[in-house]
């Protein structure tokens, strides 16, 4: 499971535990997790793409402004992305360019679910633990 | 946790001591019923006395009896903090500024719309946009949405969506004062720009309910505030400043992590990162938290816009005829300034109301002039199951808690948990045979929102009437339900 949606923090909110071998795959991972409380992500698209660039003080800034981006095009452009291509992710997690690809919602043929309102720093931690990078987080709804 | 600290000091409030944890400035209060108090999570206790903690807090950090766990604050947590050593904290307002609730009055009854109910629910369903990537009827331009930010209800009134009544009865005249579009960031612009008149989703709602004459337990009261027919079809609205208060709260959480690095302030909750009041930081953040109450109070005011015209759509009748009006609307994720009396001296405090209501007893100027002898009307939102509240505020509520009072039912179990309970389409079917026809666009959520994974309204509602920082006028049962 590369990701894990969980109650356990809040009762009016959900936290998500994601993951991974690497950076790039805890990142993408949580996005997949993100979108998955939004939308059924089976029924997404390759249709449309998105350019990411984002820099921060530290992996955490880096991660909250992750998935604070893909929030942003939920409400800005209406998107939600179903791949997550990085063109640049440094191991220090301190900035990131990449691409979002996926599609625009659409009624007709998404199944839309719960909107996600934030990123909180509520219990939020991101950690390497013995080489497996590891994400705590609380998303508003 | 030591439960045995606590003191009671009324049948309904607890206060937990200073001594209960290092560095509490002020004690904290927990209003409750005494069978509600031991159903209070160790995590509200754990997030009020951290607010107690804060600088510049004065008399108590508050919990009203709704108060569940939240982000920094509990959601019903209350604090003011003194203007000059205080602080302003986005975790004591909400990622959705000026959440809140519209009630309006209608001049029909249950029987006169019972035939069209369901042409009714279908009709409010289309014209008022909800759930995940819903966009609004207004095309706006940057410069339409900068004077909603600055302007708030006036904009609708300038513009032929509010009337005059609408303005008068929403708190702040439906505008904040000091808010400053210049402090705004573009994300939060583009996120907001087209969700104008839109419901959003999680708990936020619309529904029909109905006065029944059975429920109205102050008559004068009830009719001062429009409620003068036997089962009369009253609405409510329950929703914020959808993506572009979110966005504000978040790009002010940030700019507070770092203020708070920079001057190296201990905050025992990230969520609680805060600024002083009289910083530039702190200033920005109210200017910027002001923009996103107007645009709120816009966005609930287009929803009543699209609202009547279902109704004039559905029965054929005018606007006269119908008589929609607002009751009144409050905010209950908000600060503001107001004044209050602190050891024999009135100061000026910051008031932190997160997932609170208003609740200003008679006399007080904000009060629209036509209830200023009873009190400002204090709504109260229900589930879709038990239906809404409608109280009044009183001058108990000045001096025992910083005229505050509840702002819901109060959440008892997780979303998750809900839907492992009931399916959505078995829920829907349960409520119909209730008498309450309910239309989501993903019905998978609905069982999130069923009123068993609500406390009692009734129990809460009692408590503060007990307590007496607002008292019972009505209650009103739904009918027809949107969840958005």
């Amino acid at each position: 499971m590369p990701f894990e949606l969980t109650d356990q923090y809040t009762c009016a909110d959900i936290g998500m535990l994601v993951s991974g071998t690497n950076i790039n795959i805890l990142f993408s991972d949580a996005a997949a997790g993100l979108t998955s409380i939004m939308v059924e992500p089976d029924n997404l698209e390759e249709r449309k793409r998105f350019k990411v660039t984002l820099d921060a003080d530290d992996v955490e800034g880096l991660f909250f402004n992750w998935l604070s981006e893909i929030i942003y095009f939920k409400d800005a452009e209406r998107f939600f992305p179903k791949r997550c291509e990085f063109e640049y992710l440094d191991g220090n997690g301190k900035k990131l360019a990449a691409t979002l690809h996926g599609d625009i919602a659409d009624p007709e043929r998404h199944i839309l679910k719960t909107d996600v309102k934030a990123v909180t720093y509520y219990r939020f931690k991101v950690e390497k633990v013995d080489g497996l990078w590891k994400a705590e987080v609380v998303l508003d709804i | 946790m030591k439960r045995n600290k606590f003191i009671q000091i009324t049948e309904n409030i607890w206060e937990i001591p200073t001594d209960f944890k290092p560095g509490m400035r002020v004690p904290a209060r927990v209003l409750s019923s005494g069978e509600l108090i031991d159903g209070i999570d160790d995590r509200v206790i754990d997030q009020i006395t951290n607010v107690a903690c804060l600088p510049g807090i004065r008399r108590y950090a508050l919990c009203m009896p709704d108060g569940h766990v939240g982000y920094g604050f509990p959601i019903g947590g209350v604090a003011a903090f003194s203007v000059d050593e205080g602080i302003i904290s986005p975790g004591g307002i909400g990622f959705d500024i000026n959440c809140g609730i519209r009630l309006l009055r209608t001049n029909l009854t249950y029987d006169e719309i019972k035939p069209k109910q369901e042409q009714l629910l279908d009709e409010l369903f289309r014209t008022v946009p909800s759930g995940v990537g819903s966009s609004g009827y207004l095309k706006l331009n940057n410069d339409q949405f900068r004077q909603i930010m600055q302007q708030g209800v006036n904009w609708c009134r300038e513009n032929g969506y509010a009337g005059y009544h609408d303005v008068e009865h929403i708190e702040n005249r439906g505008c904040l004062e000091n808010a400053d579009a210049s402090v705004v960031s573009k994300k939060a612009i583009s996120r907001g720009i087209n969700q104008m008149g839109t419901l959003g989703s999680g708990n936020h709602y619309l529904e029909v309910e109905i006065a029944d004459p059975k429920n109205i337990y102050d008559k004068a009261t009830a009719r001062r505030f429009g409620i003068n027919l036997d089962n009369q079809v009253m609405v409510s609205v329950h929703c914020g400043s959808r993506g572009f208060g979110h966005q504000i709260a978040t790009d002010y959480l940030q700019v507070f992590d770092k203020y708070s690095k920079q001057y190296g302030l201990d905050v025992r909750d990230r969520e609680l990162m805060s600024a002083p009041i009289k910083s530039e930081e702190g200033k920005r953040y109210f200017q910027a938290m002001a923009c996103a109450a107007n645009a709120a109070f816009v966005n609930r005011q287009l929803i009543v816009h699209g609202i009547r015209k279902a109704f004039r759509k559905i029965f054929s009748a005018s606007e006269a005829d119908l008589g929609i009006e607002t009751v009144y609307d409050v905010a209950h994720n908000i600060a503001k300034f107001e004044e209050y009396e602190i050891d024999g001296r009135r100061e000026t405090l910051l008031v932190h109301r997160k997932g609170a209501t208003r609740s200003f007893g008679p006399g007080r100027a904000e009060i629209p002039e036509d209830y200023r002898d009873v009190g400002q009307p204090v709504i109260v939102g229900g589930s879709m199951e038990s239906g809404s509240a409608l109280l009044c505020g009183t001058t108990v509520a000045d001096h025992e808690t910083f005229g505050s009072s509840l702002h819901g039912a109060g959440r008892t179990m997780s979303r998750m948990k809900a839907k492992k309970i009931m399916r959505g389409d078995a829920l829907q079917d349960k409520l119909r045979q209730k008498g309450i026809l309910v239309k989501t666009g993903y019905i998978r959520g609905l069982a999130e929102e069923a009123g068993y994974a609500y406390k009692n309204i009734d129990m809460v509602v009692d408590a503060v009437d007990n307590i007496g920082i607002s008292r019972k006028v009505a209650r009103f049962y739904p009918i027809l339900n949107i969840k958005g």
